[in-house]
């Protein structure tokens, strides 16, 4: 039993004490039974409180604190590193949120937000003279890392991850490297080409020890947590081998008699069965496409290192955290959506950077020579009607930049731009600016206006009533309409939903803090970066890969982790395993095991997050709660109930 | 000033300790090097402290940034000086920079202060308040503001009449007028430079007003009558100290603005404004906000829905430039302005304007380093040598730039640039020369 109790109620600053009568819930708690020390703070987390506080329980001895202030999601860990610093074991310590669930939930009722408050702080009270003093669970981690998804953000990562140290198993689920950055030709900011990003940072990782690269490959499964993951991954051949030599490799392709839409061209182009997506695409040498392959075998008789003979692979490996890459796909407007598939002028984003890319001299499609091109904006994103609410970012400044490449590449292009009001924030206006100058034309539809693209006389015409010429019906014929598409989440979100990761409104990862931890995830050892979390662009991207690899790193360079001992503990005299809370756990934290010679329920001290669901469903009464004790929370019910 | 230079050594110099600089020391430290932040200010925390709330959490950022303040001060890992300046920083050689740092006098012994603020009750002289934004008054002896780190006494020499009434009421005797300017020279194996941003100044802005007409405010004054430890405990218009009604913003203050010499947009103003809006919708439920813009760029993540929602608030969003704001005699001001979507020039009348200032380049950045050159981009920025694959390298090897000081951008793009930063330096730590 704690006697010596500290008790803290803060203000705030008026968050809590414009409707909380601070002083009152003091006076009413500082003769409750062990309360030695009862004060008011303005701000409880301020530097001056924290220090008074670490002053009070060194020469007071206290053995006990209650701080009632803000969410603990806030200012649990703040108070418990206040009390460590005090020597007072930390697990004694209990966080009250007046502000969420007293001021601002009871804004209308000053007198009922104050009783409020005051019952909660004395069933606070009432708990801490129960609690116990508890020690971290400590573990083991490996010092490894895996990084998902071999894009930029993964690719940069991994090396980042090299530099510090850390072994790194870099997977890729296509069989070459370089992702989406990979297709793009002239980058902004830079004018170097995607291709060369990516040729760079594959000459920098290719060679190190201590990254290991899988394509072709994919996470099937997971076990562990924190500290060590053991993830399997599967690896489909690429039915080439490795040595091989080029000039064989490029007949064999063309002999070849299969022809499928090539993804890397957006479907514009088709390519082989054997094939690469250009010719110096890493890893360097192509792949089979074996779900499209009818091993005709022409292939094999041109080029000796085509080896059908190579088989799936499962590899397994054990890492202490999880870096997440994954990318984005884009938008894929619906049938119809301002004509696509409808008429054959009408194309997106991706597709047009890569018909850019994949001309010379002279811009054509289909045949026809392109002179006069309309960019729609805002495909897929901030969409009115559809769920996706988001900004796709990158959009606007992406599209511009593509519309200058245009101008500069070929001759008599002129860009018609039908926007939703430009986002080119930060340096990126610079480049807004350009554009207008060279002669772009800009036109900006109302928000529940948006232009039309149809068909007259075999030309190709989109329609707008224009804002900026004060709401004129303007009709532009256009030879190519591109639809600028956003981002969106992976519709392929398998490796997420083994790993349990949460997602956030938009359906991108989720972190755990919008504003100051933007890479790490809920669960624990495992970071976000790049796209998977939200649209960005490439420098943005590259931040949060390094941001994640150093949280990452930070994760496993110690060797050694602390966990949170508030978790679930089975009585094994009274567990008789009917498996209820394993299925109850959210965590798969459960499992079964023999203790003697009967089956019992088994507890995961890493991965199990303390969160109660097991308790309620067992029968028998076998689980209890560190730090949540069935006395524990008795007592507070009686505090509430003012018995 | 002392004639001796104080030797010290560091892994890592972070100059700022700001959000960016703070972040970037942090796992700096948790990693096992030894910091040295040096900061301009009184008190660590950069702009971040002083804001009402962040969007489009609603966090509020005093609470978000308190604890962040907490655990950098007290990390064994870190030292921190702040009322100090760089004088120069010098590579010497790879791994070797030189940084002459001169510490200012705070004419108070800051281990021995209490905080008690009697120094404060006692002085005489009342001069604006920098950390308010000049809305009310402090003492020449003061706290710089609540929740300050270090939250300390502090005497500015400036205004300070040297009445001694300070001397005689502190109860622990520690406050020392004959401290001394501290020269240092400090050695360092890698630099961080998260020296932030400054605020566009509006009053290069004559037909806007401010300073002459009292009811035109900038955002961060507004940001600051909205913050938890704000100045009147509601909002208040500066002319009369009446409550406003009608509110106006006025976006791309000193941004997107060739006429000023900033063409570039600040990233974060109309964010920030749609934020202030909806939070005066919440502090004065009758009140009418009108936001006049040229764009409204909510482009990060939940900013679009933040956007929506402050339509759905009843927030009055119109498309158009101010050309010119005059003042009533009664205290309200005229908005002359172009209406885009109905194609007329138009007047409307507010009670209080806000203009949304933008982010410029903190010029420092110019004469930090001596010898060979840390280059700014067109803007005055730091240049990034590498921005798509490594975003904090500068021209100079083994200084990283974190957060503002590379160009405009929000506080999670900072915290990302930061761990990007000190991420680029670690490896520069780690890796043997």
């Amino acid at each position: 039993m704690n006697k010596k109790l500290g008790v803290y109620i803060c203000h705030c600053g008026g968050n809590i004490s414009d409707y909380v009568d601070v002083e009152k819930v003091k006076q009413a708690v500082e003769n409750e039974e062990g309360v030695f020390i009862a004060k008011t703070t303005i701000f409880a987390c301020g530097d001056a409180n924290q220090k008074e506080m670490v002053d009070d329980i060194k020469n007071n001895n206290l053995d006990g604190v209650v701080v009632a202030s803000c969410s603990p999601k806030l200012h649990l860990l703040t108070f418990r590193a206040v009390t460590e610093r005090g020597n007072m074991n930390k697990y004694n310590y209990v966080h009250v949120n007046i502000r969420e669930q007293a001021s601002w939930a009871h804004s209308d009722n000053k007198e009922g937000a104050t009783e409020k408050a005051i019952l909660l702080v004395k069933s606070a009270i009432a708990k801490v003279r129960l609690s116990e003093p508890l020690y971290p669970i400590k573990i083991s981690s490996k010092k490894a890392v895996a990084v998902i998804g071999a894009g930029v953000a993964g690719m940069r990562a991994a090396i980042e991850l090299s530099n510090m140290g850390c072994p790194v198993t870099l997977i890729e689920r296509d069989h070459f490297v370089g992702g989406r950055v990979a297709q793009w030709d002239v980058l902004f900011t830079t004018n170097q080409t995607g291709k060369e990003l990516v040729t760079n940072l594959y000459n920098d990782l290719i060679n190190r020890k201590n990254i290991t690269l899988l394509t072709g490959a994919e996470v099937i499964s997971n076990a562990g947590s924190i500290g060590d993951f053991k993830v399997r991954i599967k690896k489909t051949p690429r039915y080439i081998k490795e040595k091989c030599n080029d000039g064989h490799l490029l007949k064999a392709i063309q002999a070849c008699p299969i022809e499928v839409p090539d993804d890397f061209n957006f479907n514009i182009t088709n390519r082989k069965a054997i094939y690469h997506n250009f010719p110096s695409e890493y890893p360097h040498y192509p792949v089979i496409d074996i779900k499209n392959c009818t091993r005709c075998g022409e292939c094999e008789k041109i080029c000796e290192s085509v080896d059908f003979t190579q088989k799936e692979e499962i590899i397994e490996i054990e890492v202490g955290s999880i870096l997440m890459a994954t990318g984005f796909d884009s938008y894929t407007p619906a049938e119809g959506e301002f004509g696509y598939q409808k008429f054959d002028t009408v194309i997106t984003l991706p597709q047009f950077k890569r018909i850019i890319d994949l001309n010379d001299k002279k811009l054509t499609f289909k045949g026809k020579e392109v002179k006069s091109i309309v960019y729609i904006y805002c495909v897929g994103s901030r969409q009115i009607d559809g769920d996706n609410k988001y900004c796709s970012r990158y959009c606007c400044t992406s599209v511009i930049h593509a519309a200058i490449q245009t101008k500069k590449k070929f001759a008599n292009i002129q860009n018609y731009h039908f926007t939703r009001g430009i986002r080119t924030y930060g340096k990126q206006e610079i480049l807004y600016s350009d554009s207008l100058k060279s002669g772009d034309i800009y036109l900006q539809s109302y928000e529940e206006d948006p232009p039309v693209v149809l068909r007259e006389n075999g030309n190709t015409l989109v329609k707008i009533n224009d804002i900026l010429t004060g709401g004129k019906e303007i009709s532009v014929k256009a030879d190519l309409v591109v639809l600028v598409t956003g981002m969106i989440p992976r519709k392929d979100n398998k490796v997420g939903a083994l790993l349990k990761l949460p997602k956030g409104r938009d359906n991108f990862f989720n972190e755990i803090h919008m504003k100051l931890r933007p890479v790490e995830t809920v669960i624990d050892g495992i970071t976000i970066s790049g796209a998977c979390q939200g649209p960005k662009n490439i420098m943005e991207s590259v931040n949060s890969a390094l941001s994640a690899a150093t949280k990452s790193f930070s994760y496993v360079s110690k060797g050694m982790l602390a966990l949170e001992p508030i978790i679930a503990r089975i009585d094994k005299n009274l567990c008789t395993w009917c498996g209820a809370c394993a299925e109850a756990c959210p965590f798969d934290a459960i499992s079964v095991e023999k203790d003697e010679n009967k089956d019992i329920a088994a507890i995961n001290n890493s991965v199990c997050k303390g969160c109660g669901m097991c308790l309620p469903v067992c029968p028998v009464n076998a689980i209890n709660l560190i730090a949540y004790s069935d006395n524990e929370i008795e007592s507070m019910i009686d505090a509430l109930a003012g018995v | 000033m002392s004639s001796e230079k104080i030797n010290t050594s560091f892994d890592a110099l972070v100059i700022g300790g700001g959000i960016a600089g703070g972040e970037s020391a942090l796992n700096l430290a948790n990693n096992g090097f030894r910091v040295l932040i040096i900061e301009k200010d009184l008190s660590i925390g950069g702009k971040m402290i002083l804001l009402s709330k962040v969007f489009p959490s609603l966090d509020c950022s005093a609470c978000i940034t308190t604890p962040k303040v907490s655990e950098i001060s007290r990390h064994p890992g870190i030292t921190i000086f702040t009322n100090s300046k760089v004088k120069s920083i010098i590579k010497k050689s790879k791994n070797d920079f030189e940084a002459e740092i001169i510490k200012y006098p705070r004419y108070v012994i800051t281990e021995d202060c209490t905080g008690c603020q009697l120094c404060e009750e006692a002085c005489p002289v009342i001069i604006p308040d920098q950390y308010q934004y000049n809305l009310v008054g402090r003492k020449a002896a003061y706290i710089p503001f609540s929740i300050a780190s270090p939250r300390v006494a502090a005497i500015d020499i400036e205004n300070c009449t040297l009445c001694g009434a300070c001397e005689k009421v502190c109860p622990t005797n520690c406050i020392d007028f004959t401290q001394e300017t501290e020269e240092y020279l400090i050695k360092a194996k890698t630099v961080v430079v998260a020296t932030g941003f400054n605020l566009f100044d509006p009053i290069k802005i004559p037909r806007f007003g401010f300073g002459s007409y009292k009811n035109v405010l900038t955002s961060m004054q507004m940001e600051r009558q909205l913050a938890p430890t704000r100045p009147f405990n509601t909002i208040l218009r500066p002319g009369d100290a009446k409550v406003p009604d009608n509110l106006a913003y006025v976006l791309c203050t000193g941004s997107r603005d060739v006429t000023i010499g900033n063409p570039i947009c600040s990233q974060i103003c109309c964010m920030y404004s749609i934020k202030q809006a909806q939070l005066l919708m919440g502090a004065l439920p009758m009140a009418d906000v009108t936001i006049y813009y040229i764009n409204i760029r909510s482009f990060g993540k939940g900013f679009e829905e933040f956007y929506s929602q402050a339509k759905g608030m009843g927030v009055d969003f119109i498309k158009g430039k101010i050309g010119k704001i005059t003042e009533k005699e009664n205290g309200n001001l005229i908005l002359r302005y172009e209406d885009i979507n109905e194609n007329k020039v138009k007047e409307s009348e507010h009670d209080m304007v806000i203009l949304s200032v933008g982010v410029l380049p903190n010029p420092d950045n110019a004469t930090l380093f001596h010898g060979e050159e840390l280059k700014l981009d067109p803007f005055s920025f730091v240049n990034q040598t590498e921005p798509l694959a490594s975003p904090s390298r500068t021209s100079i090897e083994g200084v990283f730039a974190a957060g503002t000081a590379t160009g405009p951008m929000d506080i999670p793009d900072s915290i990302l640039s930061a761990g990007s930063a000190s991420s680029e330096a670690i490896s520069y730590l780690i890796k043997k020369p």
